[in-house]
Protein backbone atom coordinates (compact mmCIF):
# COMPACT_ATOMS: atom_id res chain seq x y z
CA UNK A 1 0.00 0.00 0.00
CA UNK A 2 1.28 3.06 -0.71
CA UNK A 3 -0.40 4.95 1.77
CA UNK A 4 -1.67 8.16 0.36
CA UNK A 5 -5.42 7.06 -0.13
CA UNK A 6 -8.40 6.37 2.50
CA UNK A 7 -9.81 2.61 2.92
CA UNK A 8 -13.19 5.16 2.16
CA UNK A 9 -14.93 5.06 -1.31
CA UNK A 10 -13.00 8.08 -2.31
CA UNK A 11 -9.79 5.96 -2.01
CA UNK A 12 -10.88 3.49 -3.94
CA UNK A 13 -11.95 5.75 -6.63
CA UNK A 14 -8.52 7.62 -6.37
CA UNK A 15 -6.93 3.77 -6.74
CA UNK A 16 -9.03 3.21 -9.75
CA UNK A 17 -7.91 6.59 -11.67
CA UNK A 18 -4.60 6.17 -10.33
CA UNK A 19 -4.24 2.75 -11.96
CA UNK A 20 -6.03 3.56 -15.18
CA UNK A 21 -4.06 6.55 -15.74
CA UNK A 22 -0.84 4.61 -15.22
CA UNK A 23 -1.95 2.13 -17.99
CA UNK A 24 -2.86 5.04 -20.16
CA UNK A 25 0.66 6.50 -19.95
CA UNK A 26 2.26 2.50 -20.67
CA UNK A 27 0.32 2.79 -23.56
CA UNK A 28 2.91 4.52 -25.19
CA UNK A 29 5.18 1.64 -25.16
CA UNK A 30 3.43 0.03 -27.55
CA UNK A 31 3.04 3.71 -29.85
CA UNK A 32 -0.67 4.78 -28.64
CA UNK A 33 0.63 8.85 -29.02
CA UNK A 34 -2.96 10.10 -28.49
CA UNK A 35 -3.69 9.30 -25.06
CA UNK A 36 -0.36 9.76 -23.74
CA UNK A 37 -0.43 13.07 -25.39
CA UNK A 38 -4.04 13.85 -23.83
CA UNK A 39 -2.10 12.64 -20.20
CA UNK A 40 0.41 15.61 -21.00
CA UNK A 41 -2.30 18.29 -21.18
CA UNK A 42 -4.28 16.38 -18.05
CA UNK A 43 -1.18 16.90 -15.85
CA UNK A 44 -0.07 20.15 -17.26
CA UNK A 45 -3.37 21.51 -16.98
CA UNK A 46 -3.87 20.16 -13.48
CA UNK A 47 -0.18 21.55 -12.04
CA UNK A 48 -1.16 25.23 -13.79
CA UNK A 49 -4.54 25.15 -11.79
CA UNK A 50 -3.00 23.62 -8.47
CA UNK A 51 0.08 26.32 -8.69
CA UNK A 52 -2.84 29.22 -9.37
CA UNK A 53 -4.42 27.65 -6.34
CA UNK A 54 -1.59 27.05 -4.18
CA UNK A 55 -0.61 31.00 -5.05
CA UNK A 56 -4.00 32.26 -4.34
CA UNK A 57 -4.85 30.87 -1.24
CA UNK A 58 -1.44 30.14 0.59
CA UNK A 59 0.64 33.69 -1.15
CA UNK A 60 -1.75 36.38 -2.16
CA UNK A 61 -4.59 36.19 0.25
CA UNK A 62 -2.86 35.47 3.13
CA UNK A 63 0.04 37.66 2.43
CA UNK A 64 -0.85 40.70 0.24
CA UNK A 65 -4.28 40.80 0.31
CA UNK A 66 -5.33 40.44 3.95
CA UNK A 67 -2.76 42.49 5.52
CA UNK A 68 -3.80 45.40 2.87
CA UNK A 69 -7.39 45.27 4.16
CA UNK A 70 -6.47 45.40 7.89
CA UNK A 71 -4.12 47.26 8.28
CA UNK A 72 -2.73 49.23 5.07
CA UNK A 73 -1.37 51.98 6.87
CA UNK A 74 1.43 49.90 8.78
CA UNK A 75 1.77 47.40 4.86
CA UNK A 76 3.65 50.39 2.96
CA UNK A 77 5.83 47.74 0.73
CA UNK A 78 3.22 46.05 0.44
CA UNK A 79 1.62 47.97 -1.54
CA UNK A 80 4.53 48.84 -3.31
CA UNK A 81 4.75 45.05 -4.37
CA UNK A 82 2.23 44.95 -5.58
CA UNK A 83 2.35 47.88 -8.07
CA UNK A 84 5.81 46.02 -8.75
CA UNK A 85 4.04 43.16 -9.90
CA UNK A 86 1.20 44.46 -11.62
CA UNK A 87 3.72 46.47 -14.31
CA UNK A 88 5.56 43.34 -14.09
CA UNK A 89 2.67 41.14 -15.41
CA UNK A 90 2.01 43.85 -17.80
CA UNK A 91 5.83 43.86 -19.42
CA UNK A 92 4.61 43.25 -22.59
CA UNK A 93 2.95 46.46 -23.38
CA UNK A 94 4.64 49.02 -20.81
CA UNK A 95 7.50 51.08 -21.80
CA UNK A 96 11.03 48.89 -21.41
CA UNK A 97 12.12 51.51 -19.47
CA UNK A 98 9.80 51.38 -16.39
CA UNK A 99 9.79 47.47 -16.52
CA UNK A 100 13.43 46.98 -16.53
CA UNK A 101 13.97 48.23 -12.85
CA UNK A 102 11.29 45.67 -11.31
CA UNK A 103 12.75 42.98 -13.71
CA UNK A 104 16.38 43.64 -12.81
CA UNK A 105 15.73 44.14 -9.17
CA UNK A 106 13.89 40.86 -8.82
CA UNK A 107 16.31 38.77 -11.53
CA UNK A 108 19.11 40.38 -9.42
CA UNK A 109 17.84 39.40 -5.99
CA UNK A 110 17.70 35.70 -7.09
CA UNK A 111 20.98 35.53 -8.69
CA UNK A 112 22.26 37.27 -5.23
CA UNK A 113 20.86 34.33 -3.10
CA UNK A 114 22.10 31.44 -5.65
CA UNK A 115 25.58 32.78 -5.97
CA UNK A 116 25.74 34.57 -2.70
CA UNK A 117 24.82 30.76 -0.93
CA UNK A 118 27.00 28.67 -3.48
CA UNK A 119 30.13 30.81 -2.43
CA UNK A 120 29.62 31.16 1.33
CA UNK A 121 27.81 27.29 1.47
CA UNK A 122 29.45 25.49 -0.86
CA UNK A 123 32.96 26.53 -2.00
CA UNK A 124 34.31 28.22 0.78
CA UNK A 125 33.21 25.19 3.27
CA UNK A 126 34.22 22.39 0.80
CA UNK A 127 37.21 23.49 0.33
CA UNK A 128 38.27 24.02 3.64
CA UNK A 129 37.01 20.58 4.60
CA UNK A 130 39.50 19.25 1.75
CA UNK A 131 42.43 21.07 2.72
CA UNK A 132 41.65 20.65 6.75
CA UNK A 133 41.33 16.64 5.64
CA UNK A 134 44.54 16.20 3.22
CA UNK A 135 47.17 18.09 5.43
CA UNK A 136 46.83 14.88 7.71
CA UNK A 137 48.67 13.25 5.22
CA UNK A 138 48.31 9.08 3.97
CA UNK A 139 45.39 8.05 2.03
CA UNK A 140 43.60 11.53 2.54
CA UNK A 141 46.70 13.30 1.01
CA UNK A 142 46.50 11.04 -1.76
CA UNK A 143 43.08 10.93 -2.89
CA UNK A 144 43.27 14.76 -2.30
CA UNK A 145 46.08 15.12 -5.11
CA UNK A 146 43.87 12.73 -7.30
CA UNK A 147 41.07 14.73 -7.09
CA UNK A 148 43.11 17.80 -7.71
CA UNK A 149 44.20 16.35 -10.98
CA UNK A 150 40.82 15.25 -12.18
CA UNK A 151 39.48 18.88 -11.01
CA UNK A 152 42.40 20.35 -13.11
CA UNK A 153 41.91 18.12 -16.19
CA UNK A 154 37.99 18.48 -16.30
CA UNK A 155 38.80 22.10 -16.28
CA UNK A 156 41.23 21.76 -18.94
CA UNK A 157 38.57 20.01 -21.60
CA UNK A 158 36.47 23.42 -21.18
CA UNK A 159 39.20 25.47 -22.34
CA UNK A 160 37.65 26.54 -25.59
CA UNK A 161 39.60 29.75 -27.79
CA UNK A 162 43.07 30.28 -28.42
CA UNK A 163 46.27 27.85 -28.66
CA UNK A 164 46.72 25.00 -27.40
CA UNK A 165 50.01 22.87 -26.98
CA UNK A 166 50.36 19.34 -27.13
CA UNK A 167 50.25 18.56 -23.64
CA UNK A 168 47.33 20.29 -22.95
CA UNK A 169 45.25 19.13 -26.12
CA UNK A 170 46.03 15.90 -24.24
CA UNK A 171 45.44 16.77 -20.79
CA UNK A 172 42.12 17.83 -22.36
CA UNK A 173 40.94 15.20 -24.15
CA UNK A 174 41.53 12.92 -21.02
CA UNK A 175 39.40 15.38 -19.26
CA UNK A 176 36.78 14.99 -21.53
CA UNK A 177 36.74 11.01 -21.11
CA UNK A 178 37.17 11.92 -17.42
CA UNK A 179 33.90 13.85 -17.93
CA UNK A 180 31.58 11.42 -19.37
CA UNK A 181 32.90 9.12 -17.02
CA UNK A 182 31.55 10.91 -14.46
CA UNK A 183 28.09 11.61 -16.37
CA UNK A 184 27.94 7.74 -17.02
CA UNK A 185 28.09 7.25 -13.23
CA UNK A 186 25.29 9.64 -12.67
CA UNK A 187 22.94 8.23 -15.50
CA UNK A 188 23.94 5.13 -13.71
CA UNK A 189 22.29 6.29 -10.18
CA UNK A 190 19.70 7.62 -12.66
CA UNK A 191 18.81 4.36 -13.73
CA UNK A 192 18.17 2.85 -10.34
CA UNK A 193 16.06 5.71 -9.54
CA UNK A 194 14.05 5.03 -12.64
CA UNK A 195 13.59 1.36 -12.71
CA UNK A 196 12.67 2.04 -8.36
CA UNK A 197 9.85 4.09 -9.91
CA UNK A 198 8.57 1.75 -12.71
CA UNK A 199 9.14 -1.36 -10.08
CA UNK A 200 6.71 0.71 -7.75
CA UNK A 201 3.99 1.93 -10.38
CA UNK A 202 4.03 -2.23 -10.80
CA UNK A 203 3.65 -3.00 -7.16
CA UNK A 204 0.63 -0.27 -7.05
CA UNK A 205 -0.95 -1.87 -9.58
CA UNK A 206 -0.73 -5.37 -8.70
CA UNK A 207 -1.15 -4.59 -4.96
CA UNK A 208 -3.35 -1.06 -4.20
CA UNK A 209 -5.77 -2.00 -7.40
CA UNK A 210 -5.86 -5.90 -7.74
CA UNK A 211 -4.87 -7.08 -4.60
CA UNK A 212 -2.56 -9.79 -5.85
CA UNK A 213 -0.01 -9.05 -2.81
CA UNK A 214 0.10 -7.52 0.43
CA UNK B 1 -3.26 -6.91 -57.47
CA UNK B 2 -4.02 -4.32 -55.01
CA UNK B 3 -6.63 -6.17 -53.55
CA UNK B 4 -4.26 -9.32 -53.39
CA UNK B 5 -1.48 -7.65 -51.84
CA UNK B 6 -3.31 -5.91 -49.17
CA UNK B 7 -3.81 -9.02 -47.33
CA UNK B 8 -0.29 -10.22 -47.23
CA UNK B 9 1.08 -7.16 -45.92
CA UNK B 10 -1.34 -6.50 -42.79
CA UNK B 11 0.48 -9.50 -41.01
CA UNK B 12 3.95 -8.36 -41.77
CA UNK B 13 3.31 -5.39 -40.12
CA UNK B 14 1.98 -7.06 -37.25
CA UNK B 15 4.98 -8.57 -36.87
CA UNK B 16 6.72 -5.59 -37.22
CA UNK B 17 5.41 -4.04 -34.45
CA UNK B 18 5.06 -7.33 -32.31
CA UNK B 19 9.32 -6.90 -32.54
CA UNK B 20 9.02 -3.15 -31.89
CA UNK B 21 7.07 -3.51 -28.92
CA UNK B 22 8.02 -6.76 -27.53
CA UNK B 23 10.81 -5.63 -25.21
CA UNK B 24 8.81 -3.33 -23.21
CA UNK B 25 6.13 -5.40 -22.72
CA UNK B 26 8.23 -8.08 -21.69
CA UNK B 27 10.47 -5.65 -19.61
CA UNK B 28 6.73 -5.33 -17.89
CA UNK B 29 5.62 -8.35 -17.84
CA UNK B 30 8.38 -9.72 -16.33
CA UNK B 31 8.78 -7.36 -13.08
CA UNK B 32 4.95 -7.72 -12.69
CA UNK B 33 6.17 -11.52 -12.15
CA UNK B 34 9.29 -10.70 -9.82
CA UNK B 35 7.34 -8.71 -7.69
CA UNK B 36 4.59 -11.01 -7.17
CA UNK B 37 7.32 -13.69 -5.91
CA UNK B 38 6.64 -13.07 -2.46
CA UNK B 39 9.68 -12.11 -0.45
CA UNK B 40 9.76 -15.79 1.60
CA UNK B 41 10.50 -17.71 -1.34
CA UNK B 42 13.05 -15.46 -3.06
CA UNK B 43 16.77 -16.39 -1.91
CA UNK B 44 17.46 -15.04 1.51
CA UNK B 45 20.84 -13.79 0.28
CA UNK B 46 18.54 -11.19 -2.14
CA UNK B 47 18.34 -8.19 -0.06
CA UNK B 48 18.10 -5.15 -1.55
CA UNK B 49 18.89 -3.28 2.13
CA UNK B 50 22.80 -2.22 2.38
CA UNK B 51 25.42 -3.93 4.24
CA UNK B 52 26.80 -0.74 5.35
CA UNK B 53 25.12 0.47 8.05
CA UNK B 54 27.34 3.55 8.74
CA UNK B 55 24.87 6.57 7.20
CA UNK B 56 21.68 3.98 8.87
CA UNK B 57 23.99 4.65 12.22
CA UNK B 58 24.65 8.23 11.58
CA UNK B 59 20.87 9.57 10.98
CA UNK B 60 19.86 6.91 13.77
CA UNK B 61 22.02 8.73 16.22
CA UNK B 62 21.07 12.16 15.21
CA UNK B 63 17.32 11.25 16.47
CA UNK B 64 17.93 9.49 19.20
CA UNK B 65 20.45 12.40 20.47
CA UNK B 66 17.37 14.96 19.99
CA UNK B 67 16.31 16.15 23.53
CA UNK B 68 12.77 15.04 24.97
CA UNK B 69 9.69 16.66 22.71
CA UNK B 70 12.22 18.57 20.35
CA UNK B 71 10.75 20.63 17.78
CA UNK B 72 12.01 19.38 14.39
CA UNK B 73 11.52 20.81 10.95
CA UNK B 74 10.29 19.25 7.94
CA UNK B 75 11.25 20.95 4.77
CA UNK B 76 9.51 18.96 2.58
CA UNK B 77 10.34 19.09 -0.97
CA UNK B 78 10.36 15.91 -2.94
CA UNK B 79 9.56 15.53 -6.83
CA UNK B 80 6.37 14.49 -7.80
CA UNK B 81 8.47 11.94 -10.11
CA UNK B 82 11.06 10.67 -7.45
CA UNK B 83 9.31 10.50 -4.45
CA UNK B 84 8.14 6.84 -4.69
CA UNK B 85 11.64 6.17 -4.36
CA UNK B 86 11.65 7.57 -1.23
CA UNK B 87 8.97 7.54 0.47
CA UNK B 88 9.08 4.34 2.56
CA UNK B 89 12.22 5.99 3.88
CA UNK B 90 10.58 9.36 4.67
CA UNK B 91 7.99 7.43 6.98
CA UNK B 92 10.31 5.44 8.64
CA UNK B 93 12.12 8.95 9.48
CA UNK B 94 9.34 10.03 10.88
CA UNK B 95 8.12 7.23 12.64
CA UNK B 96 11.86 7.13 14.17
CA UNK B 97 11.22 10.84 15.50
CA UNK B 98 7.88 10.35 16.50
CA UNK B 99 8.95 7.48 18.98
CA UNK B 100 11.39 9.15 20.17
CA UNK B 101 8.83 11.86 21.21
CA UNK B 102 9.39 14.67 18.52
CA UNK B 103 7.20 17.19 17.70
CA UNK B 104 6.81 18.14 13.78
CA UNK B 105 6.46 20.83 11.86
CA UNK B 106 6.09 20.73 8.28
CA UNK B 107 7.39 23.76 5.28
CA UNK B 108 7.51 23.52 1.72
CA UNK B 109 8.90 25.35 -0.72
CA UNK B 110 8.11 24.31 -3.75
CA UNK B 111 4.30 23.26 -5.25
CA UNK B 112 5.09 19.87 -5.50
CA UNK B 113 6.68 19.43 -2.40
CA UNK B 114 3.42 21.35 -0.68
CA UNK B 115 1.01 18.85 -2.34
CA UNK B 116 3.04 15.70 -0.99
CA UNK B 117 3.39 17.24 2.39
CA UNK B 118 -0.44 17.65 2.55
CA UNK B 119 -0.80 14.07 1.44
CA UNK B 120 1.24 12.79 4.27
CA UNK B 121 0.01 14.67 6.80
CA UNK B 122 -3.29 13.54 5.83
CA UNK B 123 -2.20 10.25 6.27
CA UNK B 124 -0.25 10.65 9.51
CA UNK B 125 -3.75 11.70 10.34
CA UNK B 126 -5.44 8.42 9.42
CA UNK B 127 -3.28 6.24 10.91
CA UNK B 128 -4.08 7.76 14.25
CA UNK B 129 -8.03 7.74 13.61
CA UNK B 130 -6.95 4.22 12.87
CA UNK B 131 -5.38 3.43 16.39
CA UNK B 132 -1.85 4.82 15.79
CA UNK B 133 0.19 7.09 17.97
CA UNK B 134 -0.47 10.48 16.61
CA UNK B 135 2.27 12.77 16.50
CA UNK B 136 2.04 16.37 17.71
CA UNK B 137 2.20 18.26 14.22
CA UNK B 138 2.12 21.90 12.89
CA UNK B 139 1.29 22.20 8.92
CA UNK B 140 3.52 25.58 8.28
CA UNK B 141 2.17 25.34 4.83
CA UNK B 142 3.86 26.44 1.37
CA UNK B 143 6.37 29.19 1.44
CA UNK B 144 7.28 31.30 -1.53
CA UNK B 145 10.02 32.71 -3.10
CA UNK B 146 12.58 29.61 -3.33
CA UNK B 147 15.82 30.70 -1.94
CA UNK B 148 14.73 34.15 -0.69
CA UNK B 149 11.89 32.16 0.92
CA UNK B 150 14.04 30.21 2.59
CA UNK B 151 16.31 33.09 3.95
CA UNK B 152 13.23 34.72 5.33
CA UNK B 153 12.26 31.74 6.86
CA UNK B 154 15.11 32.35 9.29
CA UNK B 155 13.44 34.76 10.77
CA UNK B 156 9.81 34.20 10.37
CA UNK B 157 8.69 30.69 9.54
CA UNK B 158 5.09 30.13 11.21
CA UNK B 159 2.06 31.80 9.82
CA UNK B 160 0.24 34.32 11.77
CA UNK B 161 -2.99 32.29 10.97
CA UNK B 162 -1.03 29.53 12.53
CA UNK B 163 -2.37 28.36 16.44
CA UNK B 164 -1.96 25.82 18.81
CA UNK B 165 0.70 24.29 21.01
CA UNK B 166 3.54 23.87 18.49
CA UNK B 167 2.68 27.14 16.74
CA UNK B 168 3.26 28.74 20.07
CA UNK B 169 6.36 26.67 21.37
CA UNK B 170 8.28 27.90 17.74
CA UNK B 171 6.99 31.62 18.51
CA UNK B 172 8.31 31.09 21.97
CA UNK B 173 12.10 30.29 20.97
CA UNK B 174 11.90 32.99 18.18
CA UNK B 175 9.55 32.22 15.07
CA UNK B 176 12.20 31.24 13.09
CA UNK B 177 14.13 28.38 11.99
CA UNK B 178 16.57 28.85 14.78
CA UNK B 179 13.85 27.77 17.02
CA UNK B 180 14.07 24.13 16.19
CA UNK B 181 16.00 21.24 17.44
CA UNK B 182 16.51 19.84 13.72
CA UNK B 183 15.63 20.10 10.33
CA UNK B 184 15.22 16.88 8.21
CA UNK B 185 15.09 17.80 4.39
CA UNK B 186 13.49 15.62 2.23
CA UNK B 187 15.16 16.44 -1.02
CA UNK B 188 13.91 17.31 -4.77
CA UNK B 189 15.74 18.40 -7.67
CA UNK B 190 14.01 21.51 -7.70
CA UNK B 191 14.78 23.16 -4.01
CA UNK B 192 16.40 20.14 -1.82
CA UNK B 193 19.31 20.02 0.43
CA UNK B 194 21.78 22.08 -1.20
CA UNK B 195 19.54 25.17 -1.35
CA UNK B 196 19.50 24.38 2.65
CA UNK B 197 23.08 24.22 3.13
CA UNK B 198 23.59 26.97 1.31
CA UNK B 199 21.25 29.15 2.64
CA UNK B 200 20.73 28.52 6.11
CA UNK B 201 23.54 26.37 7.15
CA UNK B 202 26.29 30.25 7.33
CA UNK B 203 23.12 31.96 9.13
CA UNK B 204 21.72 28.96 11.41
CA UNK B 205 25.60 27.02 11.74
CA UNK B 206 24.76 25.76 15.07
CA UNK B 207 21.27 23.88 13.71
CA UNK B 208 22.06 20.51 12.84
CA UNK B 209 20.43 19.10 9.33
CA UNK B 210 19.93 15.86 8.26
CA UNK B 211 17.97 14.94 4.66
CA UNK B 212 16.42 12.22 2.83
CA UNK B 213 17.04 11.88 -0.96
CA UNK B 214 16.69 10.63 -3.78
CA UNK B 215 19.69 8.68 -5.45
CA UNK B 216 20.26 10.69 -7.93
CA UNK B 217 21.01 13.58 -5.71
CA UNK B 218 23.98 11.43 -3.59
CA UNK B 219 26.98 12.67 -6.22
CA UNK B 220 25.52 16.14 -5.23
CA UNK B 221 25.13 15.83 -1.28
CA UNK B 222 27.82 13.49 -0.29
CA UNK B 223 30.24 15.98 -0.03
CA UNK B 224 28.00 18.22 2.20
CA UNK B 225 27.96 14.96 4.55
CA UNK B 226 31.85 14.53 4.68
CA UNK B 227 32.51 17.97 5.38
CA UNK B 228 29.97 18.19 8.47
CA UNK B 229 27.67 20.58 6.94
CA UNK B 230 25.01 17.76 6.88
CA UNK B 231 24.86 15.17 10.25
CA UNK B 232 23.50 12.66 8.15
CA UNK B 233 22.27 11.94 4.89
CA UNK B 234 20.06 8.72 3.28
CA UNK B 235 20.27 9.41 -0.50
CA UNK B 236 19.83 5.54 -2.02
CA UNK B 237 17.50 3.36 -2.31
CA UNK B 238 19.58 0.56 -0.45
CA UNK B 239 20.65 2.80 2.23
CA UNK B 240 16.62 3.97 2.52
CA UNK B 241 15.76 0.27 2.81
CA UNK B 242 18.55 -0.79 5.45
CA UNK B 243 17.50 2.23 7.26
CA UNK B 244 13.51 0.93 6.98
CA UNK B 245 14.67 -2.07 8.57
CA UNK B 246 15.80 -0.93 11.52
CA UNK B 247 13.05 1.37 12.51
CA UNK B 248 10.44 -0.35 14.99
CA UNK B 249 7.02 -0.07 13.44
CA UNK B 250 5.01 2.03 15.16
CA UNK B 251 0.90 1.55 14.76
CA UNK B 252 -0.17 0.57 11.54
CA UNK B 253 1.87 -1.42 9.26
CA UNK B 254 4.28 0.90 7.12
CA UNK B 255 3.96 0.55 3.58
CA UNK B 256 5.38 -1.90 1.36
CA UNK B 257 9.42 -1.32 0.18
CA UNK B 258 10.32 -1.52 -3.29
CA UNK B 259 11.21 -5.27 -3.35
CA UNK B 260 14.73 -6.43 -4.54
CA UNK B 261 13.85 -9.04 -6.87
CA UNK B 262 12.18 -6.85 -9.76
CA UNK B 263 15.72 -4.08 -8.98
CA UNK B 264 17.91 -7.14 -10.01
CA UNK B 265 16.24 -7.98 -13.13
CA UNK B 266 15.53 -4.73 -14.23
CA UNK B 267 19.42 -3.60 -13.46
CA UNK B 268 20.55 -7.20 -14.98
CA UNK B 269 18.10 -6.48 -18.49
CA UNK B 270 19.15 -2.33 -18.63
CA UNK B 271 23.21 -4.16 -18.40
CA UNK B 272 22.32 -6.62 -21.32
CA UNK B 273 20.34 -3.84 -23.59
CA UNK B 274 23.82 -1.61 -22.67
CA UNK B 275 26.10 -5.03 -23.83
CA UNK B 276 23.99 -5.13 -27.09
CA UNK B 277 23.99 -1.15 -28.26
CA UNK B 278 28.60 -2.01 -27.19
CA UNK B 279 27.93 -4.88 -29.66
CA UNK B 280 26.63 -3.51 -32.35
CA UNK B 281 28.16 -0.06 -32.40
CA UNK B 282 31.72 -2.57 -32.10
CA UNK B 283 30.65 -4.60 -35.38
CA UNK B 284 29.15 -1.50 -37.28
CA UNK B 285 25.41 -2.99 -37.22
CA UNK B 286 23.87 -0.51 -35.60
CA UNK B 287 20.71 1.12 -37.38
CA UNK B 288 20.47 5.12 -38.76
CA UNK B 289 17.95 6.24 -35.98
CA UNK B 290 20.78 4.94 -33.22
CA UNK B 291 23.53 6.89 -34.89
CA UNK B 292 21.28 10.03 -34.75
CA UNK B 293 20.97 9.65 -31.50
CA UNK B 294 17.88 7.25 -31.15
CA UNK B 295 18.42 3.83 -29.63
CA UNK B 296 14.95 2.84 -30.11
Amino acid sequence: MNGLFAADLTGTLGTWVGALLTIAVWSYVVGERTVFRLLQYLLAGLATGYLALLAIREVLIPRLVVPLATDPVHNPLLLVALVACVILGAAAWLPQRLVAPFAGLVVGASAAFALGGAVVGTVLPQMADALLERADGGVGLADGLLALVITILVLLAFLRGGQRGRLTGRAAVIGRWLLVGGIGAWFGFLLVTRLALLVDRVGFLLGDWLGLIR
Amino acid sequence: MAASSAPEEAPRITRLELRRYAPPIGLLLVLAVATLIPAGLQPPELRLASPDRARVDQMRAVVAGLPSSSLVLVGFDPDLGTYPEIRATVRAVLDDLTSHGARLAFASFTAEGRALAAAEIDRLGRRAEAGGTRPEMLDIGFISGAEAGLVRAVSSIVPNSASGALAEAVRARGGGIGAFDLVVVVSGGDLGARSWVEQVGPRLPSIPMVAVAPTFLEPELAPYLRSGQLKALLATLREGVAYAEEVPVAGAPRDRAIPALPMLIGMLIALGWLVVIIMQRATGRLGPGAREGRLA
